[in-house]
């Protein structure tokens, strides 16, 4: 854990959405590269963990598939390209192993803030409250050592 | 399985039947469309009843079911009784969107290091 982080803003503005925010201290165009090239890709979406990019057609109508090997195992995304408007917005389907056939609509957008830093926004649209909650608990899921303590409380609730 | 993966199993033993009541309690599309109606509003029993098409005594039997295991919670005020979202229903969120950004956060940090260690090219 580091003190300095810089926290995501992540919200629930309707209950079929979860709104994410995050400013990263570098210009627009780097981190459209970061997400656009598979080689960056692979070295940070992952957290970590090994990130395999089996597939990666950034381009309209384009599949994408990514694999992380994490600690508890392996889990699986992926979806296809909606939109793809370089250097600061794409839409794409986002699909969740965990989840088969429960598809989100993912709209990533890059703004840059003029003073070399960037805001990302990501929204991440279901078609039910049962999904979103679903890919919010994926978090469980995929971050379990960060998240064991969060699990903890979370039972530890029901014996109230 | 490590330390962390048993104390969680202990905890499931222990309150295997309260988890079981919390998931039979969300298990009936009814009750879930119930919490997701108050998660926007409070509702009386008669609102909920004529919202979701069904006899006053029915909904009261699915309302005692969410109340029994906090998801919701319930205060008469003269002849009308108001349901609004319990306290479990928000610590469940907000335990899902802690884990959520955790791993939001350790995403984009990997991200950062990675502008950063790149900042030359």
């Amino acid at each position: 854990m580091t003190a300095t982080t810089i926290r995501a803003t992540i919200t629930t503005p309707t209950d079929r959405e979860i709104h994410i925010e995050r400013i990263v201290n570098a210009p627009r165009d780097r981190i459209w590269r970061a997400y656009a090239e598979p080689a960056l890709l692979s070295q940070w979406w992952g957290r970590g963990n090994q990130l395999d990019i089996e597939r990666m057609e950034f381009t309209r109508g384009g599949h994408w598939r990514y694999v992380e090997h994490g600690p508890n195992g392996i889990a699986g995304f992926e979806g296809r390209y909606r939109e793809v408007t370089p250097p600061d917005r794409f839409v794409r389907s986002f699909e969740w192993d965990g989840m088969p056939a429960h598809v989100a609509i993912e709209f990533v957008t890059l703004t840059g803030m003029g003073d070399g830093r960037t805001r990302i926004t990501i929204v991440m649209q279901m078609h039910t409250t049962a999904e979103r909650d679903g890919f919010l608990h994926s978090g469980m899921q995929q971050g379990m050592d960060a998240s064991f303590s969060e699990l903890d409380r979370l039972l530890a609730a029901d014996c109230v | 399985m490590g330390a962390p993966s048993r104390h969680i199993l202990y905890h499931m033993v222990q309150c295997s039947s309260a988890l079981d009541s919390t998931f039979a309690a969300v298990a009936d599309p009814t009750r879930r469309g119930i919490l997701e109606h108050l998660g926007r509003r409070d509702a009386s029993i008669s609102e909920l009843a004529e919202t979701f098409a069904m006899t006053l005594t029915g909904m009261k039997k699915h309302v005692a079911v969410l109340e029994h295991t906090s998801l919701v919670t319930t205060k008469k005020e003269g002849r009308v009784r108001t349901c609004r979202i319990g306290p479990r229903m928000f610590e469940r969120e907000a335990a899902w969107i802690a884990s959520f950004q955790q791993m939001i956060d350790d995403r984009f940090d990997r991200l950062e290091a990675l502008l950063e260690r790149t900042t030359d090219e």
